[in-house]
């Protein structure tokens, strides 16, 4: 008796600390969706039962280790079997599971029910970025890690949101609902925000579908939660949920912004127009493998500065940069990357680093390969 | 055949009286033991399938 | 298991007896390093392929540090990410492959003849055959890891296109390498099931036999079931690769997620193999250190059967974050709950067979006992997993990594230990150093924990698994887990000095080493048991009811 009341005090302790823990970032969080809350009552519910026959199993498990002690003369009985009681703790145990199973069922339907949404937003992985596509609107960016390299090799002090930071986060309006449509255009990825209780799977080939509607403005972050290659650790997530007014207007410059982007590619460009964007492009898209200084590793990653083939065959070039390698990681920027981008970055690497070709690869010409 | 049902049952729960275990390794023929265990499995497979669909509606 | 009467007088049975000269000619068994070329006995075979488990253990671990040295701190210090990920695809791959497996084949091979009264394994050339296979294997294994482009950098799970289209050019080598560690532990599991159903004493049924053997049984049918799925898929990779075939290619037709279909078809079982023999070790231990009988002796039974039964129609809750239909998930989430009612009735047991009993604690006890609490715990963490729309959270986070930490580490490994400490009299004939046995016991106690129950807390707060680098949020959690991750590992080497101490001397064991409720076969044989036991069966005889 005195054995279980130190256990039920354990247990109310226990209790005490996890409601501090809640407060500190040890748990789940509760999120701000319309379903995290109820996903996170699910995981409480497991959990206080876990702990309850934690409770009871330990507890019986060790008044024996201490009550039926060898040492203090502990005589042991003879019973080997008890049909009764073993059929109590197999029926129990199952109608627990049941119990627990009918409001996972009911939570797990309304996560399958991306209808009605009032915004869709496709999300594709990238080896080692997301792109999303406010789908029917014409606004698509790209969403890269922020956090300065010189932070990572610790070269400078890091930051409050280090590694959970990103240059343009994925805008989204709250108290709307939002569908997802999840893809890849190389191996697979996991979009995951933990306050917004989505985790979906980026698969190359297949479309997958989530949804969340987004309760509470504010910025939430997350990151690939799927083995993606080297810089696996590196593609966070940042959504920023605004209000919907702001959001409309968010959505409109945008998509000025593209329209006249689209305007731009018939016009000539200058050279240094060009390697001036295209020298962002390249350090946020191409440098996480061909290097900054675009020495390449070999044998997975290829030079880029000197290399014979590029600065002789433009045609090659250009063409890798659009098709990709197919059976390497080179991808497609076909759909990744506007004719002006493409442009700029292609003009980069042709002329930096010594690559000095002097070549300028005009947009015009660039849209007119893309219509082929 | 309503024992080794019965027996079976009682291996999928775990849970058997020593006196049946001894009776049916006594007297039991194990290949009606591995044949109704087989297609027990096949039912215990086909009855979650149905309570999912149910569930998925 | 039943007290049973064990046959006397036992020294009789022993190699001195045969060769004395009862007419069986033995040849001279070759000297040096050609004799544990060639062995063809059990316990030796039993042996090396103990040692083997134990060094990998090693290299395995050291991988394991320097994973737990990266992320000792946030930002990237010691290694690059390229050769962080081959790092904890090699610990994988080397833990699960050729540490945990060989393992539980090595004891096996030791005491499954010696448990059921047989002379030797069913088929011995076959036998020195599979364990051979296995430092091929994993020295292949190894050696990617000096070729260009370094090792398998994608995860145990090696997940394509990842593992194909975008891998290292090692990787053909480490799917030749899975090969040959697969046909090992499939003519492994032939053997076991080969010695098990034939060459048990005159009179000891299949329900008569002590649960280790049972386990086994169960875990080598489970072997032949699913190795030839991962020689399947391994070899659709191969052809991805090096044919130009599409299997899991998107671009080329082919589908990504049917590989993991396969592979978890055979990862769920292979998750069950690893624990199943260490359920029947610890059931061995908790009677003897209990001085009463295992409660439920057939439940036991029947719950390993049944959770190796379901063990094949729960693969789907790897997947839960793929994008299933719905149906499809709830599928995988109430079959794998169920799953709970078995391993449930076995903890329940084990709890049962203290209960009332009269307990020492002999260093084979402590690891068993650790065994039961931890590995409830990882069970726990296990329900929690199940529940579909929870999974969401916990997939591919450090709360997994957590959980299939608690019932590998301080389930399978414990076990293991568990079971080294308690068959170690009757290899070498010494009890092992009792000190030093709980010094290692309490720091790998204190190092498990310390190093795996952070990462629950980690997990859910939102640390993705295989990360280089993390957010300084998890800092803390972090810092802990390395501290104990170099506890755990460093008090391992005490278990070696233990070993070696074991075997040079020590307090003299009497062949029943832990007293008179430690009835099964093996206790009737001399220790240290000598080279050639059984060779006339002994007379297996039931307890009276």
């Amino acid at each position: 008796m005195r054995t279980l009341l130190v256990w039920l005090a354990g247990g109310l302790t226990l209790v005490g600390s996890s409601q501090v823990a809640l407060a500190n970032g040890w748990n789940m969080p509760v999120g701000v969706s319309t379903l995290s809350g109820e996903i996170y009552g699910l995981h409480m519910t497991i959990f206080w039962i876990c702990v309850v026959i934690g409770v009871v199993v330990f507890g019986v498990m060790f008044y024996s280790l201490f009550k039926f002690r060898h040492s203090r003369g502990a005589k042991a009985s003879n019973f080997h079997e008890n049909t009764t009681v073993e059929v109590i703790w197999t029926i129990v145990p199952l109608l627990i599971l049941v119990g627990m199973a009918v409001p996972a069922t009911a939570t797990l339907q309304k996560i399958y029910d991306p209808s009605e949404a009032e915004l869709d937003v496709m999300v594709t992985g990238q080896q080692w970025r997301w792109r999303y596509e406010y789908l029917g609107e014409d606004v698509s960016f790209i969403s890269n890690l922020a956090t300065p390299r010189a932070q990572i090799n610790g070269e400078e002090a890091r930051g409050e949101h280090y590694l959970l930071e990103v240059d343009e986060p994925l805008v989204l309006p709250v108290n709307r609902k939002v569908r997802f449509l999840f893809t890849s255009d190389d191996v697979m990825h996991a979009w995951w925000v933990p306050q917004l209780a989505v985790k979906q799977d980026a698969i190359p080939g297949f479309v997958n579908e989530n949804w969340v509607e987004i309760q509470e403005p504010g910025i939430y972050r997350g990151q690939c939660a799927e083995l993606c290659g080297v810089d696996h650790g590196f593609m966070p997530i940042v959504v920023h949920a605004v209000e919907e007014e702001e959001f409309d207007t968010w959505l409109a410059e945008r998509k000025e912004a593209a329209a006249e982007e689209a305007m731009g590619i018939d016009r000539e460009w200058e050279m240094d127009e060009l390697m001036e964007r295209g020298e962002g492009i390249y350090s946020s898209i191409c440098a996480s493998c061909h290097q900054p200084e675009g020495q390449g590793s070999p044998p997975a990653f290829p030079a880029l500065a000197g290399n014979e083939q590029l600065i002789s065959d433009k045609d090659w070039h250009v063409n890798k940069v659009i098709n990709g390698v197919s059976g390497s990681a080179m991808p497609s920027f076909r759909n990744t990357l506007n004719p002006v981008e493409l442009a700029s970055v292609l003009t980069y690497t042709r002329n930096a680093w010594g690559n000095d070709t002097g070549e300028v690869v005009q947009p015009a010409e660039i849209a007119e390969r893309l219509e082929e | 055949m309503w024992e080794v049902v019965k027996s079976v049952l009682a291996a999928f729960l775990g849970v058997q009286r020593e006196q049946q275990r001894l009776k049916d390794f006594e007297k039991g023929n194990p290949v009606a033991f591995i044949a109704v265990g087989i297609v027990m499995g096949a039912v215990l497979v086909g009855l979650i399938v149905l309570v999912a669909s149910l569930a998925a509606g | 298991m039943a007290p049973k009467v064990p046959p006397q007088p036992t020294l009789e049975q022993s190699s001195t007896a045969a060769e004395a000269g009862h007419g069986h000619a033995h040849h001279a068994p070759p000297k040096g390093i050609l004799r544990w070329l060639l062995t063809t006995n059990h316990k030796e075979i039993g042996t090396l392929y103990l040692i083997f488990s134990l060094t990998m253990f090693f290299i395995g671990g050291i991988f394991a540090l320097v994973v737990r040295l990266e992320l000792f701190q946030p930002g990237l210090q010691f290694v690059r990410p390229e050769f962080f990920n081959q790092m904890t695809t090699m610990h994988g791959l080397i833990m699960v492959f050729a540490a945990v497996m060989p393992a539980f084949t090595g004891l096996a091979n030791w005491m499954i003849p010696l448990q059921i009264g047989a002379p030797d394994m069913a088929l011995p050339r076959l036998n020195n055959f599979s364990f051979w296979l296995l430092p091929v294997a994993f020295c292949l294994l190894l050696s990617t890891l000096l070729m260009p482009g370094g090792g398998p950098n994608f995860g145990w799970t090696f997940y394509a296109p990842l593992s194909t289209t975008y891998a290292p050019p090692s990787t053909t080598f480490f799917i030749l390498s899975l090969h040959i560690a697969g046909i090992s532990s499939i003519l492994g599991a032939i053997n076991i099931i080969a010695t098990i159903l034939n060459m048990r004493a005159p009179g000891m049924r299949l329900m008569d036999m002590p649960l280790f053997v049972w386990t086994w049984l169960i875990t080598a049918f489970l072997l032949i079931a699913v190795m030839p799925v991962l020689a399947g898929v391994i070899t659709m990779m191969l052809m991805d690769i090096n044919f130009g075939t599409s299997f899991f290619n998107a671009a080329g037709g082919g589908d990504p997620v049917l590989f993991q279909h396969l592979f978890w078809f055979f990862g769920h079982p292979e998750v069950y193999i690893m624990i199943l023999p260490a359920f029947g070790i610890v059931s061995a231990i908790i009677p003897t250190f209990s001085r009463k009988r295992l409660f439920g002796y057939a439940s036991m039974v029947y719950a390993v059967a049944a959770i190796a039964i379901l063990s094949f129609v729960v693969w789907g809750h790897h997947m839960f974050a793929v994008g299933m239909p719905l149906v499809g998930q709830l599928f995988f989430m109430y079959a794998t709950m169920l799953i709970a009612v078995p391993t449930g009735v076995k903890v329940f047991n084990w709890v049962a067979t203290m209960f009332r009993g009269s307990i020492s604690f002999e260093p084979p006890m402590l690891f068993a006992l650790a065994f039961v609490v931890q590995f409830t715990i990882g069970g726990f963490s296990g329900l929690m997993l199940a529940i579909a729309p929870a999974d969401f959270q916990y997939h591919d986070t450090y709360f997994v990594v957590a959980h299939f930490h608690y019932v590998l580490v301080p389930g399978a490994i414990f076990a293991i230990l568990a079971g080294a400490y308690y068959w170690l009299p009757k290899w070498t004939g010494h009890y092992p150093n009792e000190r030093l046995s709980q010094w290692h016991f309490w720091l790998s106690v204190i190092g498990v924990n310390l190093t795996f129950f952070p990462m629950h807390f980690s997990g859910l707060a939102g640390m993705p698994r295989r990360i280089p680098d993390y957010a300084l949020q998890f800092a803390d959690f972090n810092l802990a887990s390395s501290l104990g991750a170099f506890i755990f590992g460093f008090s391992q080497l005490l278990f070696v000095a233990l070993i070696v101490l074991c075997v040079r001397g020590g307090k003299k064991a009497p062949a029943q080493a832990w007293g008179d409720y430690a009835t099964d076969l093996e206790w009737s044989v001399p220790s240290p048991a000598p080279l050639h036991t059984f060779e006339t069966p002994p007379t297996f005889e039931r307890p009276a009811h």
